[in-house]
């Protein structure tokens, strides 16, 4: 019998062991041929010049001044929207069948193909408008960023415990005061850490910018114009015959990569504050 | 001796005095069950009145009638009266904003706010009051010494309140009441959650509090009612069995299920 337990025991740290490195060989494999091929191509060159016609070299200068741009307006125009529908969801419709329907809803949204939205941007901004644009590029982002903030904004509020609330309250004070100056700080870290993971996803998100922002092969600081973005350039560039462009693709995808890797252990940052 | 004075006069007192706050007939409602079954309770002013009975008994569910906390939860509701000054607080049209402020409560469970020991004091003050720096100060010193807090943090009003003792965050949360200058004081077991030495702390603290204000304290132990309080109230399954001096309720209760609760046959 203890034998038997012995090699049961055996054989399932056996599977989990090989589980885990079948999963993470291949996550080592990506960012080591990211890393050795990207390492490579990686120039002050790259933020200097603007991408180059085949061929020839250059940069990605106005890939990265455009996906700069565009993450940035999606986060200007996602995050206030989202704080303040997430606290909607988690503080004054906390009770109410609406804010169950929206918080339902919201779930969805959160779980759309990007390749959706991006269309939805299309429609709405790029069709009317006959030009694919920057500010259509940015909304898409801004639209797949607002779901993810109002989750994380809707839980971290629900997270500060019913005595803090009844606490505040108890003082007289009204509601949107109580909210802004108490509860806002108890769910700080939470709200933040949402804000940057959807800052992380949206930094690498290629198909809504497709149908969007397309991309533009020279330099443009126009947000109504076709604007160019790393993850479109990445795309493009790999798909080319031309080594040149192959490399670019490397080292822009391994500056992306870098990018949202520090994102990421910025978050753990916030989380860990987060639970002090 | 002096305590006894004191307790004879207030029962002289209460006769003639309206009470401060006058509950009638009030009942309460979780959902579709019943917490508080036709509650009549007058509570004097200047004095500690104990709420003392067996948990979920209704204790702390009349307490939190008295500022409406329990507004929050739409499931919740209270019918009755409970006038204040007399006035009925339970009318929609009161004022909630008006009611908290003139009722402060503290919590079983030291509630500070992640931010300043400053700034736990200041948030409702600035909010009722338009004061300047240096009022503001004052008022939060103010507060601070009256809660007896004042010695142990005036050098670090700044730091974050969560570094404070389970004690000083309950003086803290006192300081917070007193600040907005309240009339009542509703304590909810304030120091179920603390050790001996900061209990006797803010048991001494409410002794000084009922010069200025009018406190009514639930708590779960029989000998703090009987230590702080000066008029007790029992409460079973409810309903109020019995209310009276603290003095009388202790050594010679009227009601057989007050005597069987105070020693200790059930609880």
């Amino acid at each position: 019998m203890p034998l038997r337990r012995k090699f049961a025991d055996l054989l399932a740290l056996g599977f989990a062991g090989a589980a885990t490195v079948f999963g993470l060989t291949w996550l080592v494999w990506i960012l080591w041929t990211t890393l050795v091929e990207g390492g490579a191509a990686l120039s002050p060159v790259l933020f200097r010049e603007m991408t180059p016609p085949p061929g020839e070299s250059g940069g990605l200068l106005n890939a990265f001044y455009g996906s700069a741009v565009m993450v940035l307006l999606a986060l200007l125009i996602g995050t206030p929207l989202g704080i303040a529908a997430g606290t909607y969801l988690a503080e004054h419709g906390r009770y109410s069948r609406l804010a169950a329907t929206v918080g339902f809803i919201n779930d969805i949204l959160l779980s759309a193909p990007s390749i959706v939205i991006g269309l939805f941007a299309y429609e709405l901004v790029v069709r009317p408008s006959g030009q694919f644009s920057g500010l259509a590029g940015a909304l898409a982002l801004a639209m797949i960023l607002l779901p993810i903030v109002v989750r994380t904004t809707n839980e971290s509020l629900r997270l500060v415990p019913n005595t803090m609330r009844e606490a505040a309250f108890a003082l007289g004070v009204p509601r949107w005061r109580v909210t802004a100056r108490i509860l806002y700080k108890s769910a700080l870290a939470g709200i933040v850490t949402g804000v940057l993971l959807g800052l992380a996803r949206i930094a690498g998100e290629t198909a809504p910018l497709l149908f969007t922002a397309l991309n533009n092969q020279f330099w443009s600081a126009s947000l109504l114009e076709p604007l160019a973005n790393v993850p479109v350039v990445i795309f493009q560039y790999a798909m080319s015959p031309y080594d040149q462009w192959h490399e670019l693709a490397w080292a822009g995808a391994l500056v992306l990569t870098a990018f949202v890797l520090g994102l990421n252990l910025l978050v753990r940052f916030f989380a860990r504050g987060a639970n002090k | 001796m002096i305590e006894i004075l004191e307790r004879d006069q207030l029962a002289a007192h209460t006769a003639d005095v309206p009470p401060k706050i006058d509950i009638r007939h009030v009942e309460f409602f979780y959902g579709k069950t019943q917490a508080l079954k036709s509650v009549d309770l007058a509570v004097p002013a200047n004095a500690v009145t104990a709420i003392i009975g067996p948990s979920g008994c209704g204790k702390s569910t009349l307490l939190r009638a008295i500022n409406r906390i329990y507004e929050l939860y739409p499931d919740q509701r209270a019918t009755g009266e409970i006038l204040i000054d007399g006035r009925n607080v339970l009318d929609r049209r009161y004022s909630l904003s008006a009611l908290r402020r003139c009722v402060g409560m503290v919590f079983q469970k030291p509630t500070p706010f992640s931010t300043s020991i400053r700034n736990n004091v200041a948030f409702a003050l600035s909010y009722f009051e338009r004061l300047s720096r240096g009022e503001l100060a004052d008022r939060v010193e103010q507060a601070l010494r009256q809660a007896a807090l004042w010695d142990e943090v005036k050098d670090k009003l700044g730091d974050s309140a969560l570094s404070l003792s389970g004690g000083q965050q309950q003086r803290l949360c006192i300081a917070r009441t007193l600040a907005v200058r309240p009339e009542i004081i509703l304590l909810d077991e304030p120091t179920s959650a603390l050790d001996p030495i900061s209990t006797a702390r803010i048991e001494e603290l409410i002794h000084e509090l009922r010069r200025q204000f009018t406190i009514v304290i639930v708590t779960h132990n029989m000998q703090q009612a009987a230590r702080v309080s000066q008029r007790t109230a029992f409460f079973h399954l409810g309903e109020l069995i019995e209310v009276g001096d603290t003095t009388q309720i202790f050594t010679n209760p009227h009601v057989g299920r007050t005597q069987d609760y105070i020693t200790g046959r059930y609880g």
